[in-house]
């Protein structure tokens, strides 16, 4: 199960889909396609420096994005938040879709992998700190749209 | 870091039956209620005995929408078996996997596929009815060299068996797997 935290990307895919992103972002129009396979990219790159830029086009996707993508991008943006060690953010993130989407396994399953390695680093006991993550609107609206599903 | 002796991955439309496919194998679970739609790729891997020896399976189970297309790819490549799914009650999700047996084999040719006709109990059951004959199935696997089997994740059936074969094929020395699947495939001649 760990997989998900620890698969790398290849470099050549992700110069890949950086090449089409900067080609995009050059012409002024870039879509929201080409950012999240970009994003997608970089959270599972094996440096903290893509991750983090991952993780600003992600939540920047979050933010502007239809309601009904929204939940990938919490998603991966638990997953690039674990990657590099910020569980406590991961697990927010983790959180707030099972508010949303409480029976779904998958994020059930991501949530045990990042608290087993909370233990394995012995950052259990530490406690959740810092604000809501995407606010309150994001996560309102977030549930918004997958109630009408 | 990776656990698992080999990768296999399940490709093929959304709402095949992916997900509970890998649920049943796995955990032996299925849920009737309509799954969440998988994010990206979800990963599981079981134990199993192949040839005498135990190994462990991991299994990547795509989401199939359009919008993971582009992803798939990185997780066919690292996979030594593709599991093809479609829905036995819905033709598009069988022209879906023929052409994804066709990018398969363009782009992976070490990858190994399989066959799998989902949801099987409908069909049984007689709620829908069979979308493609059998015969147009079977000989369009032949064609590609793969082995075909129909599952139902409800019922259980099949389940342990395709990935049975899937491992057993997946363990076998190089130089022997040409012989053995001319043989099953003689097999199959005899039997249908
Ligand atoms: N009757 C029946 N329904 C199934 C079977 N497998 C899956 N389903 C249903 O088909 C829908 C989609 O299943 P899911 O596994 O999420 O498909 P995926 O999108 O390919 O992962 C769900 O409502 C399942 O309950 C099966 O073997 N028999
Ligand atoms: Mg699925």
């Amino acid at each position: 199960m760990d997989e998900v935290l620890d698969e790398v990307v290849p470099t050549e895919d992700l110069k890949k889909y950086e090449k089409v992103y900067h080609e995009q972002l050059n012409s002024g129009n870039i879509t929201q396609k080409a950012q999240f396979e970009y994003a997608w990219c970089l959270v599972r790159s094996k440096y903290s420096g893509d991750i983090r830029k991952g993780l600003i086009l992600l939540e920047e996707l979050f933010h502007t994005d239809k309601e009904e993508s929204k939940r990938d991008y919490l998603y991966y943006l638990a997953i690039g938040s674990a990657r590099i060690k910020e569980y406590n953010k991961a697990l927010q993130y983790v959180r707030g879709f099972l508010q949303i989407e409480p029976g779904n396994h998958q994020v059930h399953d991501l949530e045990v992998v990042i608290k087993r390695r909370m233990e394995k680093e012995g950052l259990v006991g530490v406690a959740l700190t810092g604000g809501i993550v995407l606010g309150i609107a994001g996560v309102v609206g977030l549930a918004f749209a997958l109630a009408k599903k | 870091m990776s656990t698992a002796d080999f990768k296999v991955v399940l490709l093929g439309s959304e709402d095949v039956g992916k997900t509970s496919l890998m649920k049943r194998y796995v955990s032996d679970r299925y849920h009737s209620r309509p799954h969440n739609n998988t994010i990206g790729a979800a990963f599981s891997s079981k134990k199993i005995t192949s040839r005498g020896r135990d190994i462990v399976i991991g299994i990547w189970d795509t989401a199939g929408s359009e919008r993971y297309y582009a992803m798939s790819q990185l997780y066919y490549r690292d996979a030594k078996a593709a599991v093809v799914c479609f829905d036995l009650t819905e033709r598009v999700t069988f022209d879906r996997a023929k052409q994804w047996v066709t990018e398969l084999r363009n782009q992976e040719e070490n990858c190994k596929i399989f066959l799998c006709g989902t949801k099987k109990d409908v069909i049984d059951e007689g709620i829908k009815p069979r979308a493609v004959p059998p015969e147009k199935v079977l000989q369009y696997s032949k064609g590609i060299g793969a082995q075909f089997l129909e599952t139902s994740s409800k019922t259980g059936e099949n389940i342990g068996a395709l990935f049975q074969i899937v491992a057993d094929s997946c363990e076998l020395p190089m130089q022997k797997q040409e012989t053995i699947q001319l043989q099953t495939l003689k097999k199959k001649n005899n039997c249908c």
